[in-house]
């Protein structure tokens, strides 16, 4: 086996590993579905700063009210251009 | 899919998350976005029984995927106008009246009129749309009953993206891989622009890419954000895709960059393909794609000596002339530089065994090779068709375990065209039952003037939506259609993916919305095949599904929003490759069977015409909106009021147009008016015209369509044989010869809004 054979079958281990680690997260029940969880996170965060194209719409939504969304949809509120 | 982990003890011991705490009175729901066609895994926040609040996933792996689509949809589908009640057309066809019917009434005389239409012309004279992520629970149902009646005439956009890309794919390697973002050392954009609210998972995973150092390329005729970000940009002409690979082609051989024991092993006619790419001298590229010589050179030796590399699906490519030859030298530079189902490269990751996928639940073998023949446009562009698919069958079954693989739901389909012929009368045979799903035919393929004669010219129309889209106003009958808030899903990418995501229904269907499934389930029973869709509810169809897992739909939801297959790689290694050779086609046994040219090749452009001096494109997503989606909602049309047209400074003065005009774009299909803004990001003689434009609020019915046809960009988009990829028959969108000229006396616009929140690069 080669080095780049060497280098390509580590690689594979290592993704084996990212995805169990990923399946576990996802359950997030044990103590070590929480570490994985933890340890993703940790790897694959990027810096929000660094986000170029961040929008108040998304960080500063607060979502809807649920009694505003029943008038909405009688209709007691128009939509745009009705 | 997840980046790579490290295991420094020291990074477990720092490592923070924390869960986003519950506030009092909300439940939440882990739930799969359907807001477009890209399914990012979110979180429904439900008080009183509604969806209030829809926000990211606190699963890390999907994290900061989320825009303002899904966002808005709680209020989106709380909108008065939505469709609750079965509707029947009462007056002219096209006159916009209709009136209420019950579910029960409008499956009676559907049944009746569709089996009358099957008995007097066959069955093949029954046609189908709809673009799957709109319905989410189809899972291949639609095929499932069509089938067993006869009619292998089903249509979608996935002709013109993604699914017709991964029917391409399938002649060089037998599958269509994807990219692995998390460990890719390059990422080459072929004028896609994933942005924070358009392919969101996408832009955050290009974002952490570049932030580990991968290399970004991005091919795009404008300064996209994604070209201001890249590493290297190539301002290619557009439409000249396939020309710029060929450069890319001509570098890796001649300097001898390419993998020479894949090459040697695993792929068959690498010196045809050698004699081919030697047309094609740098120059000669150069002046097909506008750009130097020395920045081709330059991206070709990133791409093949940074690998792995990858060239993520691209809807630009997919829509051109040369269409074909363009995804094919995609894959042929994935598999010559050995990237290949290799970590950081494309990725062929083939079925979950444990979930039954939706080409098994189509059951494509009841449909007779007789009936199969019959798919419109199959004699002619025979590429995704039947007759071009099923020699795939015995390799899929020796690689994949089983005959059909209806990737992206593309691998089977009628070309749209020859369809909406044989609906206009103009084809081989009639076709007089048209049923869409959650989906607006009329603007969502090219020749919208055919399409509107064609469903014009229908006995029955069925559709099964939403919304009073312009082409449900054309139809029979309307029944009204559940949303993803309303439904639980299950999700595997349509195949393209092994890893399955699941999704729980968060609130009730308001009125007597229903699901595809049950729409599907309801059509066999009035077809007197109620056996064809079995199961009683799609909770009981999800427990079949996920049988092989060991655990019921319930308990996998409650378990994770993610099932994994354990990941492989080379597994060509020990089964070949789903080809007739088992090997890399580069040259293609099966295009040359279908008298094609087994090479990639680049198809020039028609002569110039002096009438129309400007080059067009459209098909651009923008932010607010999905496809012909989402202009009723206030905030969305608040952010894009008016659909507009970009031109830089110089060519719009050529035209004689200022930017806040109103002007026309015509060609010789048709004409739209749009806004002009003026882009410095624009090159000269280009215009973007946007896509799927209609307004909600002007007057229903033939005359208007709610203004589709004032602003659908489907009435430029032609369908003449110059303008059609030859194997497919798709449409050409990326560069249609057209004008801009002035349109005097429109209603006016406040320019400043409709400008405002729009990238200048975009």
């Amino acid at each position: 086996m080669n080095d780049e054979q060497k280098r390509i079958r580590k690689k594979e281990r290592s993704t084996r590993l990212a995805i169990w680690m990923a399946a576990r997260s996802s359950r997030n029940k044990t103590f070590l579905d929480r570490m994985c969880r933890k340890m993703i996170a940790k790897a694959i965060t990027v810096d929000p700063a660094k986000d170029f194209m961040r929008d108040e719409f998304v960080d500063n939504d607060q979502g809807f009210d649920p009694d505003e969304l029943d008038r909405y949809q009688r209709g007691e509120q128009l939509a745009v251009g009705e | 899919m997840p980046a790579p982990v490290p295991f420094d003890p020291q990074e477990i011991v720092d490592a923070e998350y924390k869960e986003r705490p519950t506030r009092e009175g909300v439940t939440t729901k882990r739930m799969i976005c359907a807001a477009c066609d890209i399914a990012c895994s979110v979180v429904g926040e439900v008080q009183k029984g509604r969806v209030t609040k829809i926000r990211s996933s606190d699963n890390p792996i999907f994290k900061d995927n989320i825009c303002m689509k899904g966002i808005v949809a709680p209020k989106g589908l709380a909108h008065p106008n939505r469709i609750l009640h079965p509707l029947k057309r009462v007056g002219e066809r096209g006159s916009g009246k209709f009136e209420q019917v019950t579910w029960e009434e409008a499956m009676s005389d559907i049944s009746s009129r569709l089996k009358k239409i099957v008995a007097e012309h066959g069955p093949e004279a029954w046609a189908v749309s709809t673009s799957q992520w709109n319905t989410s629970t189809d899972h291949g149902l639609g095929r499932r009953v069509m089938n067993h009646v006869g009619s292998p005439n089903w249509i979608s956009g996935v002709a013109l993206c993604a699914g017709n890309t991964a029917a391409i794919n399938r002649f060089s390697y037998g599958w269509f891989p994807f990219g692995d973002f998390s460990n890719t050392n390059c990422i080459v954009l072929m004028g896609h622009n994933p942005r924070r609210h358009s392919w969101t998972p996408l832009y955050n995973s290009i974002r952490s890419a570049q932030a580990r150092g991968a290399k970004l390329i991005v091919m795009d005729p404008r300064r996209s954000s994604s070209a201001e970000r890249a590493d290297i940009w190539l301002p290619l002409k557009a439409g000249s895709d396939a020309a710029m690979m060929f450069g890319w082609l001509k570098v890796i051989i001649d300097e001898e960059l390419y993998d020479k024991e894949f090459v040697a092993d695993w792929t068959l006619g690498f010196e045809e393909l050698k004699e081919r790419v030697n047309e094609y001298p740098l120059d000669r590229v150069a002046d097909l794609t506008g750009c130097d010589p020395e920045m081709i050179v330059e991206a070709a030796r990133v791409y093949a000596t940074s690998g792995p590399s990858i060239i993520p699906w691209t809807p630009i490519t997919d829509m051109q002339r040369n269409s074909t030859s363009g995804i094919r030298l995609q894959t042929i530079l994935r598999s010559i530089c050995g990237y290949v189902d290799v970590p950081g490269g494309e990725l062929l990751q083939g079925f979950n065994p444990d979930i039954v996928n939706e080409s098994a639940i189509e059951m494509h073998h009841v449909l007779s090779d007789e009936q199969k023949m019959k798919q419109l446009g199959s004699k002619d562009h025979p590429a995704f068709t039947y007759r071009g698919q099923l020699a795939f069958r015995e390799p899929t079954k020796r690689v994949y375990g089983q005959e059909y693989a209806n990737l992206v739901t593309g691998c089977h389909m009628a070309t749209p065209s020859a369809t909406f012929r044989a609906m206009a009368g103009e084809g081989e045979y009639p076709v007089k039952a048209f049923f869409f799903l959650g989906n607006n035919p009329l603007m969502s393929y090219a020749n919208m003037p055919l399409i509107h004669k064609a469903m014009m010219n229908q006995d029955l129309i069925v559709s099964h939506e939403q919304f009073m889209t312009p082409s449900a106003q054309l139809a029979d009958y309307i029944l009204p259609a559940d949303s993803w808030l309303e439904r639980p899903w299950i999700h595997d990418m349509f195949g393209w993916m092994s890893t399955i995501r699941f999704s729980e229904k968060a609130m009730d269907p308001p009125g007597e919305c229903k699901s595809t499934f049950e729409f599907w389930k309801q059509v066999a029973g009035a077809l007197d095949m109620p056996d064809v869709v079995p199961w009683d509810t799609i909770e009981d169809f999800y427990d079949y599904r996920v049988e092989g897992t060991g655990k019921s739909f319930a308990d996998l939801i409650s378990d994770t929003e993610v099932y994994f297959k354990k990941p492989a790689f080379k597994t060509y290694e020990k089964t070949g490759f789903a080809t007739p050779s088992g090997k890399v086609e580069l040259k293609s046994s099966l295009l040359e069977e279908l008298g094609f040219d087994p090479l990639p090749y680049f198809r020039e452009d028609p002569p110039h015409d002096k009438d129309y001096p400007l080059k067009m494109f459209t098909g651009v997503r923008e932010d607010p909106f999905f496809q012909t989606g989402h202009r009723h909602i206030p905030e969305m049309r608040a952010r894009c009021p008016e659909p507009q047209i970009y031109l830089n400074e110089k060519t719009a003065k050529a035209a004689g147009v200022s930017e806040g005009d109103w002007v026309t774009v015509e060609n010789q299909l048709g004409k739209v008016k749009a806004l002009l803004a003026i882009k410095d990001a624009m090159p000269d003689d280009l215009v973007r015209v946007p896509h799927g434009w209609w307004k909600p609020e002007m007057a229903q019915g033939n005359g208007s369509l709610s203004g589709a046809w004032d602003y659908s960009d489907a009435q430029l988009c032609r369908d003449d044989p110059d303008y059609l990829d030859l194997e497919q028959g798709i449409p050409h969108l990326k560069g249609i010869p057209c004008r801009v000229v002035p349109l005097a006396a429109e209603v006016p616009v406040d320019t400043a809004t409709s400008a405002q929140h729009m990238e200048p690069a975009e």
